[in-house]
């Protein structure tokens, strides 16, 4: 028998052709629990992802470059004088609450809060609909916290006065 | 042929032929890069809105900014003397200087985004929850850490954007109960920014602190690979 043979079918021999479908179906239908092999899967979805974020900062860095002001002098604060950007919700909460509050129990309570969470919640839920309590904290606090940090960042001006950042623009990066 | 066919290849990936599920398998754990990886992984990690692809991204920042910091290293002595001027002369005589300045900075404050979103992300997906609850908890400390690179880097450029911010950063360590003082002492290497301030700042920022980032982050991704077969519908996993 030649591989020219119509009976042969990618070196096998053909034995019969049943027609019908097959018991399974067309298609097995691929479920989200499936597993599936990294390579190539996931693979080739980090590599686009690598890629893209790479050729962002490259874009980024071309188009902006790094700020560089006046070399550092003790006897000459600036006005506002503001924390990176990450520190600016806890530098706002600086300006209403005391040090002690606002420096040490704000951000220790957040770490040690975010530590706490899965030994504080302990429902085996994934759905957002089965834990509302969690979700409803972690939001608002996620919230409050984007919002101090915009405010921060981008509202304050000199004396930590109050500024629209369209007026007048102090934010830092 | 191909190149793990020939003896070379075959000393270099020790993979048999690559025919079944059970030989990528086994090509797979002998491959050093790979080993990071799980074999497998759930279907439903693959699409974008399961993790967004915000630990990856996360992790090629660090990578960018580890390829980056290096070459600045090569031009940067953290001395009030010469830190400011070394700036200068990296944007202006160094070879890409102003460029790979750029990538560090930029890819420093994406990084801090791209933990903080990551850790939000699996907030909501309920990934924290047993068994992996310690996962999340390097997780907390690697965010941490992040924040503390990134503010520990802010102020070796030396110029007053980051000597003030880093005095406001600092001056919080006075509140400390007990310490105090100590703290704040410890953290400057003396009452105020200065000398010693940028020396132990600059040690923290290229060897301290990254050595504990990357030794936790190893630990971070050793646990998310142990755990990538788990079921992960509701109550799944062991009851």
């Amino acid at each position: 028998m030649s591989d020219l043979d119509p009976r042969v079918v990618q070196g096998r021999r053909v034995l019969g052709v049943v027609p019908g479908q097959p018991p399974g179906g067309d298609r097995k239908v691929p479920d989200e629990q499936d597993l599936v092999m990294v390579s190539p899967h996931l693979l080739v979805r980090h590599a686009v992802v690598a890629l893209t974020v790479l050729l962002l900062v490259l874009i980024v860095a071309v188009l902006f470059d790094a700020p560089l002001r006046e070399v550092a002098n003790p006897f000459e604060t600036p006005n506002p004088e503001k924390a990176p950007w990450y520190f600016a919700a806890l530098q706002e909460l600086l300006s209403h609450f005391h040090p002690m509050v606002a420096g040490v129990l704000v951000p220790g309570a957040i770490v040690g809060g975010l530590i706490a969470l899965p030994y504080i919640d302990r429902s085996r839920a994934l759905q957002p609909r089965l834990r509302k309590v969690a979700v409803a904290t972690f939001t608002t606090f996620l919230v409050v916290w984007v919002v101090l940090t915009l405010i921060g960042f981008a509202f304050r001006g000199p004396n930590w006065g109050w500024v629209w950042p369209w007026n007048e623009w102090h934010g830092e990066l | 042929m191909k190149l793990r066919e020939t003896t070379i290849g075959r000393s270099l990936f020790r993979s048999p032929d690559r025919e079944t599920e059970r030989d990528q398998a086994a090509g797979h754990w002998s491959n050093f890069l790979l080993h990071l990886y799980p074999v497998k992984v759930r279907r439903r990690e693959l699409h974008f809105s399961f993790s967004w692809y915000l630990g990856v991204t996360s992790v090629v920042l660090l990578g960018s900014l580890v390829v980056s910091g290096v070459y600045l290293m090569f031009f940067y002595v953290p001395s009030p003397s010469s830190a400011y001027g070394d700036i200068q002369t990296i944007q202006t005589q160094v070879a890409f200087g102003q460029f790979i300045r750029n990538v560090h900075r930029w890819s420093a404050h994406l990084m801090v985004l791209a933990v903080a979103a990551h850790m939000a992300r699996v907030f909501y997906r309920g990934a924290y929850k047993s068994p992996r609850e310690f996962n999340w908890v390097i997780g907390v400390m690697l965010l941490v850490l992040t924040l503390l690179l990134s503010f520990t880097g802010y102020l070796l450029p030396w110029d007053q954007l980051a000597y003030w911010a880093v005095t406001v950063g600092t001056s919080m360590a006075d509140f400390v109960p007990i310490i105090g003082g100590g703290a704040r002492d410890v953290l400057l290497g003396s009452d105020q920014v200065g000398a010693a301030t940028l020396l132990r700042f600059y040690v923290l920022h290229v060897a301290l602190l990254p050595l504990l980032m990357v030794g936790l982050l190893m630990v971070h991704l050793w646990r998310w690979r142990k755990d990538a077969m788990l079921d992960q519908t509701d109550g799944g996993g062991e009851a």
